[in-house]
This record gives structure tokens, sequence and C-alpha cells, in this order.
């Protein structure tokens, strides 16, 4: 564990120095998230200004969980996202050689080499709504409310990178999976809502066969309600851990199956 | 006319290698459409809430009917009217490749158009059909009647042409930004999130303050997504409808004008450097 | 050290007709096709040998290579390195090798070259009086110095090799796989490689696996080359051996005075030698004769030869390695 913080840490330094030499590119980049961002909010308002709640949730428990939402994606952008490339080329390329001939795990090599500050826009977007809306919320506060959101927030990112790994796997046999990634990804969406707003089967697929809704509106539920910790926080943990072990599992199949490139 | 043909000739080879690139990658662009589309149904049951929590039958002169015919049909005229074959002339350019294109006695705009038209004609097959039957079929549901009419079908089309074609010449201009960005990606989703914004394919027009909406209105932008769509709803009719197509016409005209002023400039900036 | 034995490879491949039609059948039904591209090779290597391994391309040079260094998977067979099988305990094993593939990179494209052997040294666990060490050694016979605080994308082809030899070889591994290290070199370059090589073999002893297109790599480096073709083995011994089987061959060059007179030449009819011991190749009046001084000696040739035309030029040339691939490609045999 000591050996993967320190590896961890070096690979982000390296990060850095490259981030120097493009610093234009990444403020561009986590812009433009931070725009689009910021058009979904603008939307929001407009639909608050007609009507005073929606489906029972108020205008400031929308922007709480939407702005929780973007916190775990934000997460799982900045340190995770260089599986979305194992699916659209480091493997119909052969560069997935690389990281087999090296004496550390290969799942933990490809993640490390990629530090992606673009994720900055949602990250900043998130703590942004959530401090603009927590004041204007009555939320129970217990003495374990602030370890349950770590918890929260360590099992939905978890949820994100699992199905990222799965999906970015597939391609050990596919040669390039990136547009079963995007498909998966864009599920993802439906956790910004209250699930109550969609019908029986939106809500059964999104919270126990892509369980994105565990990564926003069930943790931000119980934070806001203080209801059902069992499920709510449970719930997390639980699809974290599982989507976590089927993704090593596939991983692993996938690596023995990598077919390389070329001759 | 045998200028035509030959015209259509020449640049058939195009449009077949287009529709080829898209069948061989076609679980790509099934996965992406099914993506896309997952947006949509977010929308529609986000306005759906909103109606079940709103006391009146409209939300700012749109009725449930109105919103779920805008949630999908501006999805399809967005999806329909996106040019991606620009962006490829930002890489040629980046790559250097595009000198392959200048001396090739074709029209490099017409090669990347005729392409695209290629996987525009799969894109129609797959998705135009079942979107626009399934927002009918939701319609007549609804109302218990048609609502859609021959005359706003084929002027939809006809607008959908003018959308597609403005911002494929958008698209060409900023191709050409390349010579100057280095992060084709990052930029890219500021101008897709903008344009996205401005044309009111993010938020319908009709919702904005009034003064922005009049900006809006005027800006080649609305022509993109928002006349079309409004067009296919029947909202625009008689001189107003004449003066939003015109408006369209008028903007594919001055940004194709520009596109080649932009390319001329290019060229010569090409020779400079000795690419 | 290195032991392999009837090792298989099978891929899957899709097959996609041509043209528009091609694409629509695709959509709906689209032919696979297994393909053999390693078809049961064996063959061992021993500590400190340095092994050529070579074949034309597409042969499955770098798919057994890719097998032995634990990036594929073999689909039957048994290769062992050291005792270990790659792909049983993939990052105990490959802290024992080193790899360079000559056409991909594996240092940090955006760095200096001194950051990517610092994290190098970190993923292999070198420690620290080791590393220093190491480098000198690297240093000395690569001659990194000039280029080490240079970012990697500013480096040129050759600088970059030896860059990337340097990585591979930092953990001082005892098997080291080069698979096309000269490719795309100049002449100069390629020696300068080739030095380097010779020397990390002789003064570490580490194990070389070669892949090649480059044939005086396999004749300045290897005392021994392993010869592949459509998956199987075709030749495996000393170059000596194969030079001494093939190296009858010689090859009679002259220029005709008049370029008409090749009518007067019939050496099959004169030597009655078979299509295998006479092969002539002629462009205008420039003749060339490849022929099996066992059969037919070098003095008959020439003697005939000058008895028939007029020659403004002359010579008789020993075969080289590519000469005598060339024919095994060419007749497809086992040796």
């Amino acid at each position: 564990m000591k050996r993967v913080l320190k590896l961890h840490s070096i690979f982000i330094a390296q990060y850095l120095k490259r981030l120097m030499e493009y610093k234009v590119d990444f403020l561009i980049g986590a812009t433009g998230i931070l725009l689009s961002q910021f058009f979904q909010i603008v939307f929001i308002g407009i639909i608050f200004s007609q009507i005073p709640a929606l489906q029972g949730w108020s205008y400031y428990e929308i922007l709480f969980i939407y702005g929780f939402s973007l916190i775990p994606k934000g997460i799982d952008h900045l340190f995770f996202d260089n599986l979305w490339m194992v699916g659209y080329q480091i493997v119909r390329k052969g560069d997935f050689d690389k990281y087999l001939t090296r004496p550390i795990n290969s799942l933990f090599y490809v993640i490390v080499e990629k530090f992606c500050v673009d994720a900055l826009g949602e990250l900043v977007m998130g703590i942004a709504l959530l401090c603009v809306s927590i004041p204007h919320l009555s939320m129970p506060f217990y003495w374990y409310t602030i370890p349950l959101v770590l918890v929260a927030l360590v099992f939905s990112t978890m949820i994100y990178t699992a199905l990222k790994t799965v999906t970015a796997a597939i391609s050990f046999w596919t040669k390039a999976s990136g547009h079963i990634t995007h498909m998966l990804y864009m599920t993802n969406d439906f956790s910004k809502y209250p699930v109550t707003i969609y019908n029986n089967f939106v809500r059964t697929f999104i919270t126990y066969i892509i369980p994105f809704a565990f990564t926003a509106y069930y943790p931000a539920c119980f934070f806001l309600t203080g209801e059902n910790p069992l499920f709510n926080i449970g719930g997390t943990v639980i699809a974290g851990v599982v989507l976590l072990a089927i993704a090593l599992f596939v991983w692993n199949k996938g690596v023995s199956a990598y077919e390389s490139a070329g001759s | 006319m045998s200028m035509i043909k030959s015209f259509f000739r020449k640049y058939k080879p195009f449009t077949s290698a287009g529709f080829q690139d898209i069948v061989a990658y076609r679980a790509n662009f099934i996965c992406f459409l099914i993506g896309e589309i997952m947006k949509c149904f977010i929308m529609f049951f986000v306005w759906k809430a909103v109606f079940n929590s709103s006391e009146s039958e409209t939300f700012m002169g749109f009725s449930m009917g109105d919103m779920v015919v805008y949630i999908f049909i501006t999805f399809l005229t967005g999806y329909l009217a996106y040019s991606d074959g620009a962006y490829a002339i930002g890489e040629e350019i980046v790559d250097g490749s595009i000198a392959m294109r200048m001396i090739k006695p074709c029209s490099f705009d017409m090669c990347f158009l005729f392409q695209e038209m290629g996987s525009n004609i799969f894109k129609i097959c797959v998705i135009f059909v079942p979107i626009v039957l399934g927002v009918e079929i939701y319609r007549f549901a609804l109302y218990g009647a048609i609502q859609i009419t021959l005359s706003a079908f084929l002027l939809y089309l006809l607008s959908l042409i003018f959308a597609y074609l403005t911002s494929f010449y958008i698209n060409v201009c900023y191709g050409f930004l390349a010579f100057f960005l280095k992060n084709l990606w990052g930029t890219g989703l500021i101008k897709q999130v903008i344009i996205d914004f401005l044309s009111g394919a993010t938020i319908p027009l009709a919702f904005m303050p009034p003064v922005l909406r009049n900006i809006l209105n005027f800006l080649p932008f609305s022509s993109l997504s928002y006349t079309p769509v409004m067009i296919y709803m029947g909202m625009y009719t008689g001189t107003e409808l004449l003066y939003r197509m015109g408006m369209q016409v008028f903007w594919l005209v001055v940004i194709f004008l520009v596109s080649k002023l932009i390319w001329k400039s290019a060229v010569t900036r090409l020779c400079v450097h000795g690419g | 050290m290195i032991y392999v034995k009837d090792l298989k490879k099978e891929f899957k491949k899709t097959i996609k007709e041509p043209g528009l039609k091609g694409s629509i059948k695709a959509l709906f039904k689209p032919d696979k096709e297994i393909i053999k591209a390693v078809d049961g090779i064996s063959f061992s290597v021993e500590k400190g040998e340095m092994l050529g391994f070579i074949g034309p391309n597409g042969a499955g040079k770098s798919t057994v290579i890719k097998m032995l260094t634990g990036i594929l998977t073999p689909t039957s067979g048994i290769c062992r390195i050291n005792g270990q099988i790659p792909q049983e305990n993939r990052k105990k094993y490959v802290k024992e090798i080193g790899v360079v593939f000559g056409q991909r990179t594996q240092l940090w494209w955006d760095l200096a070259l001194r950051e990517t052997y610092a994290v190098l040294k970190e993923i292999y666990e070198v420690p620290d009086d080791m590393y220093k060490k190491r480098m000198t050694f690297l240093n000395e016979v690569l001659e990194l110095d000039s280029f080490i605080t240079s970012p990697v994308r500013t480096l040129s082809l050759g600088q970059r090799m030896r860059a990337d030899i340097a990585a591979s070889l930092l953990h001082s591994p005892k098997v080291l796989f080069l698979d096309e290290p000269t490719i795309g070199l100049d002449v100069v370059v390629k020696d300068n490689i080739r030095n380097a090589i010779k020397k990390i073999n002789e003064e570490d002893g580490t194990t070389v696996i070669l892949t090649t297109h480059d044939l005086s790599d396999i004749e300045l480096l290897c005392e021994r080359i392993v010869m592949i073709d459509k998956g199987k083995k075709v030749f495996d011994g000393e170059i000596s051996e194969l030079k001494h089987n093939f190296g009858q061959m010689r090859t009679l060059r002259f220029e005709l005075q008049k370029a008409a007179d090749i009518d007067l030449l019939d050496y099959q009819k004169k030597f009655s030698a078979t299509q295998d011991d006479i092969e002539i190749e002629s462009d205008g009046a420039l003749i060339s004769v490849r022929f099996n001084s066992d059969a037919v000696s070098v003095e008959d040739m020439l003697s005939y030869t000058l008895s028939q035309v007029h020659v403004k030029d002359i010579n008789v040339t020993d075969a080289d390695i590519e000469d005598i691939i060339r024919r095994i490609y060419r007749r497809e045999v086992s040796v």
C-alpha cells in the first residue's frame, strides 16, 4: 500500500510537470466542462422560476443532489480518466504491451499514468452547488454525518471507476470499447435528478442494474432527510464493492485474452 | 445537365466511402446514439415531473406534448445537422496531410460534404424514421389525432438542410482554427456547449428573457436547431415562417463566404510554411 | 534459461469483402477466420546467448516475442524462462526481463528523459546505489549524457532507441528482448546500437533475443538464429552452419559487350544442372548467375563463360545470408 501511494505521488508529480507545459489546454478543458454544467443549472433555474417544487423537491434540494452527483464523477474523472483511453485506443493500437512489461499491476499502472485536471470543472461546480444549497436546507446533522459523507464519496467514486474498468476491459476481446463506456457513462446523467421523477423501469435500472442512483440520489437523500441510512449509504457501499470485484475479475480475464496488435 | 451529372459522378465515391466508414464503425455509432438518446429521456422525465408539479397545462406557452416534440426533434435536428467532417480538417491541418487534399482536382469542402453525406444517409435510415414515428405516435396517443402536417414536415426537411449546411461551414471555419489552437478537444467542447446554448438546444429560446431571445433569434445559431424545430412544431407560419427561413439562407451564405475567405488565407499560410 | 515447446497462438479475424456490398454484408453476417500466427514452435536458449529471430513480415516473430514477454497468452504449448512461466506470475517475471519494441517507445513523451528513468527506478524498486551504478554503466555504453535532460519528443530516432534500450536495462534484467531495434535508423546509428548491444551482452552476461528484418544485425550480433515462416520454424542453428549448407552458392556477375550474346550461353545444358543448382537473371547486358560450387566448380563456370562470350567486367561473390534466406523463403523448404 505504501508503495502504491508512493508510485501514485510520483506519477502525479510527473503529470504536473507535463501540465505546466500545456497550461492553456487544461484551462480550456476545465472551462468547457464548467460552462456546460453552468448552462444545466440555468436550465434548472428556469424551471423553478415557474414551479415551486419538482415532484416535492425544492430548488435547493435539487441543486444539492445535482451538486453531490458531480463530486464522485469529478473524482473519478480526476484520477481514473485513462480508462477511457484503454477502450478507445490503447488496446486497439497495441500500446497496452507497455503496461504488461512492468512489474506493477497493469490496471494500477494504466490508472496512475494520467491525472486529468479537466475534472476540476466538475469538482468546482459540485462543491459550489453544495455551498449554495446547504445554507437553504435544514439538513439533520449527526456526529457521523461527516464520516458518512466520506464513505459515500469513496464508494460512489468506486461505482464509476468499476463500471469504466469493466467496459474498458471489453476492448481486450473486441479491440475497441470506448463506445460502450460512453453509452454506460451517459446513464450517469440520470443520477443528477431524484429517482422519484422516473418511471419504474428506469428507477429499477439505475438502482439495481447500472446502479448510478447510488452515486448521487440515494446518499444525497440520506443527507437531506436522515432517513434509511442502511439502504441509502449501505447500498452505495455494497454496489461499489460488488462492482469493483466484478471489474477486477473481468479485467484480469481480459488481460489474458489481450491480442496486442501487428504481427 | 451533363455538368451536374459529372459533378455527382466525381463526388459519388466520397459518399460511398463515408457510408462504408460508418457501417464499419456501426457498433460505435449505435452505442453513441443510445447514450445520446438517454439524455432525451432524462429531459422527458424532468419535464413530466415539471408538468405534474405545475397547476397549469402549459409551461411558458409549451404543453407537455410540445415539450416532447421539442426534446426529441431538437435532438434529431442537432444530430443530423452535426458535422464533424470539419474536425478532420483541423486534424489534417495539424498533421499536414491537408496538402494531399489540395493536389486533388476536387474542391476540398465538397469532398468533406459528400463524404459526410454517406454517413448521413446511414444516420437517417437508423434514427430519423424511428424518432419521427415515435414522436408522432406519442402525440397521437396524447391528442387522439395526427398532429404533423405534410407541409410542416416538408418545410422542416428543407430547413434541416439549411441547418446542416450552416453547421458544416461553421465547423469548417472552426477547423481552420487548428492553425492557432493545439487543444481541439477542449476548445471543441467549449464551442459545442456555446453553440448548443445559443442555438436553443440546451434551453428553448422561448424560455429566455425577451432581450436575449431577440438577440439569439437574430444570430446564425438559432437556424441550426431552433428554427427547424419550431417549423416542425408548426409554431412559425405565414410571414414569420418566410422571415425565419430567409434568415437561415442569409446566414448560410454569409458563413459560406467567410469559410471561403479563411480557406484562401489558410492556403497562403500553408505555402508560407512550405508544408 | 529459455525453454519453448510446441508454442501455438491463434487469432480470430473478421474478414470484410471490399466495397459497399462487403460493408453491408459485414453488417449482417461477418465472416470469421482463425489465423494460426504461431503454429507449434520449439527452441531453447542458453544463458548469455544472443539469439536472432528472423522471418519475413507477418511470420509470427513478434507474436512469439510477445508470448515470451508475457504480453500474449499462448493458445497452447509451454514457454519457460528462468524456470518461470511468463503469464503465471507476471509481475514477478517481468522484473527479470527487459523489453524494447523498436516501433513504439516506452519513454514519457513530454518529459525529460531523466524523469523516465526516475519513474522506472521506482517501478522496478531499484535501490539508490544500484541505480547510480547502473546509470553510469548505461551512460558509458549508450552515451546518454548529451540528451538526458531533453524532453523525449525532441530526441532523434537513434537517440530515442538508445534511451529505450537503457530504460529496459535499468533493473539489470537477465533476459533482454529486442524487437526490431534498428528499424528506421541510418547505417552509422545502427552500428552504434549494435556495438552497445554487444557490449551489454559481454559485460552483463545478459541473454539477448532479437528480432529483425536487417540481416546484418544478425550477422554482426548473433551466433545462432531461429528462422520462422508462416508460424513454423524453418531453421534453427549456428549462422556458420547455415552458411556452410548454403555457402557453396556463389554468384557470378558480368557485363556483356553485346547484349544479344546472351543466347550463346546455355549453362543448364552445358553442365546438365538442375534449376536448383544454377539460376540466371539478366538485365540487358548485365547477367548474374547463382550457382552451386559443389555441382559446378568456379573454374569451369568462368572458363565456359569466357569461351562463349566477350565480357566487359566479371566478378564472383560468396552468398551472404540474405541470399540464403531468400532462397529458403522462395522455395519454402525446411532445412
